[in-house]
């Protein structure tokens, strides 16, 4: 989860959000370049007291007509790598699905006799000491770490969305259709998200927790609880 | 006088780039770089299962409980 004030995005704990971050360092690297560039010529623009006569500029056009065009390549490349690297077929281990409703999240485990719960905000009265208020869930989405897990997201009502960020996902759960997403994540841990579509009075209080642990405490888990 | 503003337009579009370039390396070589570091530090002795354990035994895990 974030903390108080951050700034920037919260640790990686995908390879993909590790991409998506060294991405956002290069594109604000980009703009942090053109930005110290116009301010530099707009301050000598307005502290300069001579005039142009000029009439024919067809270098200096060509040159601020090239020079954008390289810079946008220079940001579409590896923003195309990362997108086709999100989409890459990836045989993954788990499926499970995601279920928006008005307001919680219904999480069935198809893959494991049909296992199926809901996950309702933990409220704050009822919150132990040491949790994170608005984040936590009854029902935590529990996850094998170093397994390529695919979430099909959909809701069951209004439009939601199903976002864990340093998951590096969100994809949005829309009514009478199924989105697909999958991440991978290499560390044991708890990660939290929020729904991220405007869905209602309660759209700040359906969060998304996703606990991750080795894969003989996730069967343990799932033989468990689907017993 | 000739050719006065044609000359130092020359000089500051060439420090504008330098300035602007400048800006994007010590980007690059304060914040993006020591990022990129920061994370081939941290998983390149990393031990998945003793974070577990550590965090398995602060019970803060809903599947594993600590004993």
């Amino acid at each position: 989860m974030a903390n108080h004030s951050q700034f920037g995005f919260q640790d990686a704990s995908s390879p993909i959000m590790e991409e998506l971050m060294q991405f956002h360092d290069h594109a604000l690297m980009v703009a942090l370049a053109i930005c110290s560039l116009v301010l530099y010529l707009l301050a000598h623009m307005l502290s300069e007291k001579l005039s142009s006569s000029t009439v024919n500029a067809q270098e200096i056009e060509l040159v601020w007509t090239i020079l954008p065009a390289m810079v946008l390549v220079m940001l579409a490349l590896p923003s195309l790598r990362i997108l086709y690297m999100m989409d890459e077929i990836n045989e993954p281990d788990l499926t499970l699905k995601a279920i928006g409703h008005q307001w919680y999240w219904t999480y069935e485990y198809t893959d494991l006799k049909d296992l199926t719960f809901d996950s309702y905000m933990t409220p704050t009265a009822d919150l132990p000491l040491g949790h994170f208020r608005l984040l936590e869930v009854d029902h935590r989405v529990i996850v094998p770490t170093n397994s390529t897990v695919r979430v099909i997201v959909t809701a069951d009502d209004v439009l939601h969305s199903w976002a864990v960020p340093s998951l590096g996902v969100k994809t949005d759960a829309i009514p009478g259709r199924l989105n697909q997403t999958s991440f991978l994540t290499p560390r044991p841990g708890i990660y939290y998200g929020q729904c991220s579509e405007i869905c209602g009075a309660n759209h700040s209080f359906m969060p998304i927790v996703v606990e991750a642990v080795p894969l003989a405490n996730f069967e343990n888990w799932s033989s468990l609880s689907s017993s | 006088m000739r050719g006065l503003l044609a000359r130092r337009m020359k000089f500051h579009l060439l420090g504008a780039f330098l300035v602007s370039l400048g800006c994007a390396t010590l980007y690059k070589f304060a914040v993006a770089e020591p990022r990129k570091r920061a994370y081939a530090e941290f998983y390149k002795n990393y031990d998945p299962m003793k974070d577990f354990e550590a965090m398995k035994a602060a019970g803060v895990f809903e599947s594993a409980p600590a004993k």
